[in-house]
């Protein structure tokens, strides 16, 4: 067993640990460990060939290879380490790592751990949808994969589930490497990607988007050979007598994003039910001390910008913990109100201004969204439009009164 | 004519209904701010698109290099400009930022490579 | 043309299992099997229980077979190097009025000499099963669980390592009854064979009517399953069986753990016109949960990784009770052809068995002579569950085995390899995803089905236009996004 000690290790070489290590260095770590299961670096952007990455950081609208390599060259000006196609296998209580790599078996040994191992897709079986089980069935990311990193066409006929951003590029990444893309299903009434990507995937390309609907069944006895569709009711139920077949030889499955946190059960982070990631404070520390967790495994960012900034301060604050721990604080817990879905941090420990993220439950217009303890409200502010798939921040000033208090916060909507 | 654009400048995509005439368009109605009026004269006019496809690469790590085109393209340009690109081979190495075709489809516009692949 | 001594029409777990027993002599023997691999059918789509033989009728081939079959299972996971989990099941009583039910299925046992059976309180068994609550159980310590599809390649594996010819994706489309043979025509060509063996499963009625009329119906009776995930893998230990809802015809819904760590649920069982209509269906699957949950009420649709479906072939139809016997005889009208007639439960648990039998009634056309020499199979243990002394010896000598592809169940690239280096030549994603594992986690394929297709591409050469997920036709890619002359990347 080969042993490593790092000041800093970070488990995931997508733009939330390069970013989080970037900031460690800058931040003072004398030496920063990125461990990546890929062979390459990135994570997920260097299949993302769309552009529409960095335009909030940089103001120029990148590819996500691009995107990825800005990073890259940054993490090796600063010299940060990289492992390569290595898996950690497990990590016990005391932030120990035992990972794999072609080279032999090792033991990383860090003062503080940055998780940032991003997310899985949602796959079939995550609704139930009935029907056989035949090739051709891929999730929106994988397809992704096979056309932009392999030159691999998944198929010729393709049924898309799932309106979000995944699912409304993949269909025009399709229709530009000639499939015929039959619509776009989606279960909501409104497309849960940007408008943006509305117009310019399938706009443009005059591919239909069926909304209310939902895929009920799925056949083929060996390929894929049709899908029904099917009208759904306010409860999200299939209304039978709305029934369509859609002959098709793919479904492409975009159905959202789990994070993923196996690891981070593992060294024993306490974990949001709602958000599927870990509970951390306003400085992405979970409930193990030195250990952070930033992106797409801690929440399910809709920009990689918004990613980066928070797994910025996760990595600065990775670093800091290196030279001092923190002595445990009075904290007061921050949950989720009326018509919000989730936010972020659920923990507060230090006053001072403090930018929250959180989703609402429906999409709506002209509402104002409140912070507030049992005693009064802290933060209030007027929103044109609130929509489930664009994350909000917001920037609220909390007092020593406050913690002191030990009331828990609240963000809701009106 | 009339033609009715969706707004891409923040998630309300109001749908705004826009008059052109000759070489000038005007807004009728639907916008709920300022941007949405720029924005939808300039679509009404002139639709543009950055354009991101990939490009064989032989004797490389990877089989393809993505690529885009360094400026937005005029929409009705979009197939032609895929046409080439799908005939295009480059050899490894490639960096990012290099171009890959120069003035693609009469457009005065590159295709320049988003990713670097280095030799196999 | 070579004629082979004893062709076998099938390469379930049964045409397996003959086929391994058969290449312990002297004899060439053929399997012809129309999937991509063995086990394509009800074989790897089952429960995966070693049974006890308290579910059929006593005096029963069924129930013969199956306690003999059950006995000799462990010495025979020995020799194929499979695990086998001995877990025991509970038949559970919910309440007082069905009490009655554990008494009779205990008496079958009895008389079948299942040994060990008890029936416990409640209470007792809220000990071991502190998730089930129930009146009383059933115990059953002889039941016992394995990979059915790891079992089907491991009989198969073992039966081409001692010679015996495996014939993939051929498919029987008739049959001709010359003197001394009989001529086998499929899409691959032309076969023969002293003997046919008939181990179809769902197709053995057509089989049968190739040579002659069927002297029986094949009611096909769909089994669906929920796969849950091994997060579950805590909430039982043994296996949970309600008590049988019909009379020994059908065995209910049941919460098995499997060999791996996850929990199934099912079977469910449905009598369908189409033998090949292997759909999982939204009502199904709805009720399978939500009997799941009125034994264990922890368990929610969360935990869903994967839901498939089975065939019984059955020989009798619902109305007349769904049970029939196993018909194992050999053809009046065709001497030298067995057929094996509605291998539905306990065919797993009893494959051994009547393997035997077939290599008894070949007896009686030739003499069978031992092999001098007789491979048997080693285990082939995970790379995660050796020591990490092992991991690191092996990592030396290849590096390969340092490069986790899956994931979810920490499979490694050399197992992959390994996998579509088998001695049968299968080369689908499944036959990887069967025998390696990779694909079987929670994010089913997401991360390494693009690391295997790569490894296909790479390290074995296959054609993307010719790789395939299961059957022949279930191509994955339908060609290249840019055309690539002569093929270096």
């Amino acid at each position: 067993m080969k042993k490593i000690e790092s000041d800093v290790v970070v488990i995931g070489a997508g733009p939330a640990g390069l970013s989080a290590a970037v900031s460690a260095k800058q931040h003072g770590a004398r030496n920063v460990i990125i461990l990546d299961r890929n062979s390459w670096l990135g994570g997920i952007l260097p299949q993302c060939i769309h552009d529409g990455f960095g335009v909030e950081e940089t103001g120029s609208s990148m590819t996500g290879p691009e995107y990825a390599e800005k990073y890259v060259k940054l993490a090796e000006k600063h010299n940060i380490e990289f492992m390569m196609e290595t898996m950690v296998l497990k990590i016990n209580k005391n932030h120990e790592i035992s990972a794999i790599n072609k080279k032999g078996i090792f033991k990383i040994k860090s003062k503080s751990l940055v998780l940032a191992m991003g997310c899985r897709e949602k796959t079939r079986w995550n609704i139930l949808i009935p029907g056989s089980r035949p090739s051709g069935i891929y999730t929106a990311g994988v397809a992704q994969a096979f056309i932009n990193l392999y030159n691999i066409m998944p198929g010729k006929n393709i049924v898309i589930l799932g309106s979000g951003d995944v699912g409304l590029i993949m269909a025009r990444r399709l229709k530009f490497e000639g499939a015929n893309v039959l619509g776009v299903v989606e279960i909501l009434p409104h497309p849960t990607g940007l408008p943006r990507n509305v117009v310019q995937c399938l706009d443009d390309y005059d591919i239909p988007l069926y909304l209310n609907h939902t895929v009920t069944f799925i056949e083929g006895k060996d390929r894929v050979e049709k899908v029904t569709i099917a009208q759904v009711d306010k409860d999200l139920n299939p209304i039978k007598s709305t029934k369509k077949e859609l002959k098709c030889d793919t479904l492409l499955l975009s159905l959202g994003l789990i994070p993923e946190n196996e690891l981070s059960l593992d060294v024993g982070v306490k974990i949001d039910k709602i958000t599927g990631g870990p509970i951390v404070n306003q400085v992405f520390e979970t409930s193990v001390p030195g250990v952070f967790a930033c992106g797409n495994c801690l929440q399910v960012y809709d920009t990689v910008d918004m990613l980066s900034m928070d797994s910025k301060i996760a990595g600065e604050n990775a670093s800091k913990y290196v030279k001092k721990s923190k002595k445990k604080k009075k904290n007061i817990s921050v949950k989720p109100g009326k018509g919000v879905r989730n936010v972020i941090p659920q923990i507060v420990d230090e006053k001072g201004i403090t930018q929250f993220s959180f989703r609402v439950k429906k999409p709506k217009q002209n509402v104002m969204i409140s912070c507030a303890n049992e005693e009064k409200i802290i933060f209030k502010k007027k929103f044109r439009w609130v929509n489930p798939a664009n994350m909000i921040k917001i920037n609220v000033d909390i007092s020593s009164d406050i913690i002191e208090k030990g009331q828990s916060l609240e963000v809701s909507l009106k | 004519m009339k033609k009715e654009i969706t707004c891409i400048v923040c998630p309300i995509g109001c749908k705004i209904l826009v008059e052109v005439k000759d070489n000038s368009a005007e807004v009728c109605s639907g916008n709920k701010c300022k941007q949405g009026l720029k924005y939808a004269v300039s679509e009404a006019l002139d639709p543009k698109r950055v354009l991101t496809s990939s490009v064989l690469v032989k004797g490389g790590l990877w089989p393809l290099v993505s690529v885009k085109t360094s400026m937005a393209i005029p929409k009705n340009k979009i197939s032609s400009v895929l046409k080439e690109i799908k005939k295009k081979h480059v050899k490894a190495p490639i960096k990012s930022g290099d171009v890959i075709i120069k003035n693609i489809a009469n457009t005065n516009i590159d295709v320049i490579a988003t990713k670097t692949v280095n030799k196999y | 043309m070579k004629t082979f001594d004893v062709g076998i029409i099938g390469g379930g777990v049964i045409g397996s299992a003959i086929a391994r027993e058969l290449s312990k002599y002297t004899i060439d023997v053929a399997v012809f099997e129309k999937g991509c691999d063995v086990a394509s059918g009800s074989s790897k789509a089952n429960s995966g229980v070693v049974h006890s033989g308290i579910n059929s009728p006593a005096g029963s081939l069924k129930a013969r077979f199956c306690v003999q079959g059950n006995t000799m299972f462990n010495d025979l996971a020995k020799d194929l190097g499979i695990l086998v989990k001995w877990v025991g099941k509970y038949h559970i009583a919910k309440n007082a009025g069905e009490v009655s039910k554990l008494e009779k299925l205990k008496n079958v046992g009895l008389k079948n000499g299942v040994p060990g059976l008890n029936i416990i309180d409640g209470e007792e068994i809220k000990k071991k099963e502190r998730n089930v609550s129930c009146h009383s159980a059933l115990w059953v310590p002889t039941a016992g669980i394995v990979s059915p599809y790891e079992f089907t390649i491991a009989l198969a594996e073992n039966a081409a390592v001692n010679k015996v010819s495996f014939f993939l994706e051929t498919k029987v489309v008739d049959i001709k009854k010359q003197k001394d043979f009989f001529q086998i025509f499929t899409n691959k060509g032309e076969y023969q064979a002293k003997i046919l063996v008939n181990a179809a499963g769902v197709d053995c009625r057509n089989i049968v009517s190739m040579v002659e009329k069927p002297n029986f119906n094949i009611y096909p009776c769909r089994g669906e399953y929920l796969v849950l995930d091994k997060k579950c893998s805590s909430l039982i230990h043994s296996m949970i069986y309600p008590v049988p809802v019909k009379e020994l015809g059908v065995l209910g819904v049941h919460i098995t753990p499997t060999t791996e760590g996850n929990i199934i649920i099912g079977p469910s069982a449905e009598f369908i016109e189409d033998p090949y209509d292997k759909m999982t269906t939204k009502d199904m699957m709805k009720t399978l949960m939500n009997e799941a949950q009125d034994i264990i009420p922890k368990l929610s649709n969360d935990f869903v990784i994967n839901a498939y479906s089975g065939i019984r072939c059955k020989l009798a139809s619902s109305d007349a009770g769904g049970w029939a016997d196993f018909r194992i005889e050999e053809s009046t009208i065709n001497p030298g052809m067995i057929n094996l007639l509605g291998i539905e439960s306990p065919g797993l648990t009893a494959a051994l068995v009547i393997a035997k039998e077939i290599k008894t009634m070949v007896l009686n056309h030739m003499p069978l002579k031992n092999k001098d020499r007789f491979k048997k199979r080693k285990q082939v243990k995970r790379f995660v569950d050796l020591s990490v002394s092992e991991q690191k010896k092996l990592i030396e000598k290849d590096s390969r085995w340092g490069r986790v592809v899956c994931r979810c169940e920490h499979i490694t690239e050399a197992e992959v390899i390994n996998a579509l280096c088998n001695p049968l030549g299968a080369t689908s994603l499944s036959s990887v995803k069967y025998r390696c594992r990779a694909g079987m986690g929670r994010c089913q394929g997401g991360f390494c089905t693009q690391h295997i297709i790569r490894i296909m591409e790479k390290q074995f050469s296959l054609n993307i236009e010719s790789m395939k997920l299961k059957s022949s036709e279930s191509y994955l890619f339908t060609g290249r996004n840019r055309e690539v002359k002569d093929e270096k990347n």
